[in-house]
């Protein structure tokens, strides 16, 4: 068996950690990569009945980005089993509230719901900032590539490629640059 | 026709600022110039020059399309709309997303807001495509620096559910609204 062969073949039967850095990620559309490797369905070896999934550390949750106008209008429903004990809280105040909890829910609703479930969620650790324990960190061995770009803020480019890059629009000859 | 009811109203127009505005002037006004001073002997002289854009050298323009003539507008010629030239953004054909920061500031004023179709030269869609495009990335907080004064320019700073990061979807700048499922029962009943 080959160098190659070896390590792909201890990584399929080890659960090795993943990191997954959520900052600018929509947390609805990054649950289906987490899902497949917390359930080990990027494995060869895959079978439900078997217990091959890895372990995911995802950090930065704080600053996941939701699309357009969900931060106010994504309701998260509760209801505490005694009349009139329903509550919607909206997704901005449940991300005041703590930070990692759309993104558990995001992968939570991700997965079927079976007797694994919650298991498998224990499998998933998330970090609103960078600080990870050491102990940790670690572990890790892989990391998730990110779904979207994160976009680049105008004031963080520096102004001399602001200034030379290309030009599609030109001022007409009567115009007060203000 | 309407050239003269245009003459008419332009008339009637002037009539009425011209106590209050000035409408004649020898020079294109609003040009942009700087004023130079030198001494010819015994004689000084000032004189205003006319700045040459600091973009002239930097624009990209399509091959096979003609340079922009922003100062004509296109409206008042009188072909018709499938024998018009495409506006240089159509005729690029550039994929801009609402993350380009670097092309949607060539749009802005300084204070972040849209310039006007007259001023930018673009056909009608790519003026409310940019347009919207603009209004995108000054909610996702990624030109700060472009804002009015008075703006929170901290994107963490803002209230409640603006303070966090947020990105748009730009296929749905010409979506139209889908009607509601009760709206569409009306409508069926009323046409009964």
């Amino acid at each position: 068996m080959s160098a190659a062969k070896r390590v792909q073949q201890w990584a399929t039967f080890a659960r090795s950690w993943h990191i997954f850095d959520c900052k600018w990620q929509d947390p609805y559309e990054s649950a289906h990569v987490i899902k497949k490797y917390l359930m080990g369905m990027h494995k060869p070896i895959y079978h439900p009945m078997n217990d091959c999934g890895d372990v995911v550390v995802c950090i930065n949750s704080r600053e996941i980005a939701l699309r357009g106008d969900e931060w106010r209008k994504r309701a998260y429903f509760h209801h505490t089993g005694y009349p009139g004990g329903a509550s919607w809280t909206l997704a901005w105040e449940l991300h005041n509230k703590d930070p990692t909890m759309i993104i558990k829910k995001a992968v939570y609703r991700a997965m079927t719901g079976n007797l694994q479930r919650r298991h498998t969620m224990q499998r998933l650790f998330i970090y609103p900032g960078e600080n990870v324990p050491e102990d940790v960190l670690q572990n890790v061995t892989n990391q998730i590539r990110q779904i979207r770009y994160v976009p680049k803020r105008l004031d963080h480019i520096p102004e001399e490629e602001v200034k030379n890059y290309p030009k599609v629009m030109e001022y007409p000859e009567d115009f007060v640059v203000k | 026709m309407a050239g003269l009811v245009r003459l008419g109203y332009s008339l009637a127009k002037k009539s009425i600022l011209s106590t209050t505005t000035r409408v004649i002037s020898t020079t294109n006004q609003l040009n942009i110039k700087e004023i130079r001073e030198r001494t010819e002997g015994t004689n000084l002289v000032i004189e205003g020059v006319t700045l040459p854009s600091p973009r002239t050298e930097l624009l990209v323009r399509p091959p096979n399309v003609t340079p922009p003539l922003p100062n004509i507008d296109l409206s008042l010629t009188k072909l018709p709309s499938s024998e018009k030239p495409p506006c240089y953004m159509c005729a690029l054909g550039l994929d801009v997303k609402h993350t380009d920061v670097l092309i949607l500031s060539q749009f802005v004023r300084s204070d972040g807001c849209m310039l006007p179709k007259r001023i930018t030269g673009l056909c009608k869609r790519q003026q409310k495509k940019i347009g919207k495009m603009v209004s995108m990335a000054q909610k996702a907080g990624l030109m700060i620096n472009l804002t009015p004064s008075n703006s929170k320019k901290d994107p963490t700073k803002r209230k409640d559910y603006k303070k966090f990061n947020t990105y748009f979807d730009e296929t749905t700048i010409f979506k139209k609204r889908e009607m509601r499922w009760t709206e569409r029962f009306k409508f069926r009943a009323n046409a009964k």
